[in-house]
């Protein structure tokens, strides 16, 4: 039964796949299933049959609301029929049927909107996933303030668990942002380097749009690396100017400011004020 | 009363994301919730904040979607560690699940498959059930199913199959009255006979909805106010039961919370009528 539930065709071409014949040769239906007063045993199968699309479409359609809007009912549903069959679900839940999505787009959608689609699709699992993390407490301003001035540079910031670094090649942050407003004024899905930071903040899911070199330095912190490693790492990159002591100072501030950090390690004891 | 003496919470609803801002503003005068277990099992954001306010003012009970009790598959013992987990953590009254399977070889289609009704089905079943309690601590609670296919090897009814289960691995039920009426509707049998014939003592919970009446068969969609006949069986039920914790759900095209709880309300007119024997409708009638 669950072969011709899972078909994603006729209930005719699903009786008469070979997945299903195996199991019960459509001739045969009427052995296992009776029929009903109004209904033949096809037809009481088919019921099943057609709620199961539905159902996986209306479960990545609340995971993807823009990957949706921007494909169309028809262009969305058909990645969705296309994409279960080749990751059905195997959980207890629907929150991670949606995981292969932006990997499955690349293989799926026509090549002048993959990328921006796989981009879409990639911010949006970044933003379930922070919707779900865990809660994890925030570095205190005390805690910073607490921190001798020459010990920063082996602190290491431990991003809070609900937080997600992207760097994109379409504008698709502008186009999320976009469904939120009026009118839809959508940007063009055209190459736009981008870089985001998808972070939750009292339970709401947050943007912050940000620049190369701060994402980069984000980057390294979230690797594991110490502040005076990741700035020495996102100063030495070739080509790109080096943030200065000012822009630096302003970036922590705003981040700490967000919340995106929930410890700080490496300092040693009697570096601590506290 | 119900043989592990489960309390009679009243009349609840189910605790559903839309309302999730009402529930924690207004704080309305419902008797208790009903949790979707799978809902909150995996996430540590909002859903799950909610839930802990939610639980500190309001009894809570969880109803699971995806144990698939019927399966061949093994028991996801994992899936079973979380449930039990969230249970502790909202001071969940009982568990219940669905008699059913959700799928096989690893998969889950995300729906409550029938089963077929024979002795074989009823041990396997039983088995697990009682696996399940074991491991849960607590009787599992399980609902009879609305469904849209019968199975030619089925040797029992499905109310004979329930009882039989609920006997034989010592389970309670959540006895859904207007799942009663779909399938009775679809099958052709009269809900009346399924109602005379559950076992009282071990209905802990009911629950009452809407369906879709597609003229050749109904769909249980939740998405409606019930119909008088479904009001009638739970009127019948409660004079054999007498009050139990009862639950309205409404699923899809979910109205404002206070249109949602006046629906369950119209329960108490049911429930509080003085219990009198109902003339009992043979078998086969």
């Amino acid at each position: 039964m669950q072969e011709v539930v899972v078909h994603p065709g006729s209930i005719d071409e699903a009786l008469a796949s070979k997945a299903a014949r195996a199991e019960i040769p459509p001739e045969r239906l009427a052995d296992v299933v009776l029929p009903s007063r109004t209904l033949a045993p096809a037809q009481r199968v088919e019921i099943y049959q057609r709620m199961y699309l539905l159902r996986m479409e209306e479960a990545l359609g609340i995971d993807y609301p823009a990957l949706q809007h921007f494909l169309g009912p028809r262009g969305f549903r058909d990645l969705v029929r296309d994409y279960v069959a080749s990751f059905p679900s195997r959980s207890y839940t629907l929150n991670r049927l949606g995981d292969h999505l932006p990997a499955f787009v690349l293989t799926a959608i026509g090549r002048r909107h993959r990328g921006f689609c796989h981009d879409l699709a990639r911010l949006e699992l970044a933003m379930t996933e922070v919707f779900d993390a865990v809660e994890t407490p925030t570095l205190s301003a005390e805690a910073v303030a607490a921190v001798r001035a020459e010990a920063w540079a082996t602190a290491r910031l431990r991003p809070i668990a609900a937080f997600r670094l992207l760097a994109l090649r379409y504008p698709v942050n502008a186009y999320v942002q976009s469904l939120r407003g009026r009118g839809h004024r959508h940007p063009r899905p055209l190459r736009k380097d981008g870089w985001v930071a998808v972070y939750r903040r009292h339970y709401g899911v947050h943007r912050l749009e940000l620049s190369r070199p701060a994402y980069r330095l984000l980057s390294e912190l979230a690797a594991g690396a110490s502040l005076g490693e990741a700035v020495s790492v996102a100063a030495r990159r070739p080509g790109r100017s080096a943030a200065g002591q000012t822009q630096l100072y302003r970036w922590f501030r705003e981040w700490m400011s967000k919340g995106l950090f929930m410890g700080l390690e490496g300092l040693e004891p009697s570096t601590n004020r506290l | 009363m119900n043989r592990w003496n489960f309390p009679d919470l009243g009349i609840g609803v189910g605790l559903r994301t839309v309302h999730f801002g009402h529930i924690l503003s207004r704080r309305p005068a419902v008797d208790w919730f009903e949790v979707l277990s799978e809902n909150f099992m995996d996430t540590g954001g909002h859903p799950l904040w909610v839930l802990d306010q939610v639980a500190e003012r309001y009894p809570i009970a969880l109803h699971g979607v995806s144990m698939s009790i019927g399966s061949t598959d093994p028991l996801d013992r994992e899936y079973l560690r979380k449930l039990k987990s969230l249970a502790a953590r909202t001071r969940a009254r009982w568990v219940s699940d669905h008699l059913c399977w959700t799928g096989v070889a690893g998969r889950n289609v995300h729906d409550l498959l029938p089963m077929p009704y024979h002795e074989e089905a009823l041990r396997h079943t039983a088995a697990r059930v009682r696996q399940v309690s074991e491991i849960l601590e607590r009787p599992l609670v399980l609902e009879n199913p609305s469904s849209y296919v019968e199975f030619a090897s089925s040797a029992m009814t499905e109310w004979d199959f329930l009882s039989r289960l609920a006997q034989e691995a010592d389970c309670g039920l959540l006895l859904d009255v207007n799942n009663v009426y779909v399938s009775s509707f679809n099958h052709g049998f009269d809900p009346r006979v399924y109602i005379d014939n559950v076992p009282a003592d071990r209905v802990v919970q009911y629950h009452v909805a809407g369906h879709t009446n597609k003229g050749t068969h109904i769909l249980d969609t939740h998405s409606d106010h019930a119909v008088a006949e479904v009001w009638e069986l739970f009127r019948r039920s409660c004079r054999r039961t007498g009050n139990v914790s009862t639950l309205y759900e409404w699923d899809e095209d979910i109205p404002d919370f206070d249109v949602l709880h006046a629906e369950a309300l119209k329960a108490r007119a049911y429930r509080e009528e003085p219990a009198a024997p109902p003339v009992r409708v043979a078998r086969g009638a």
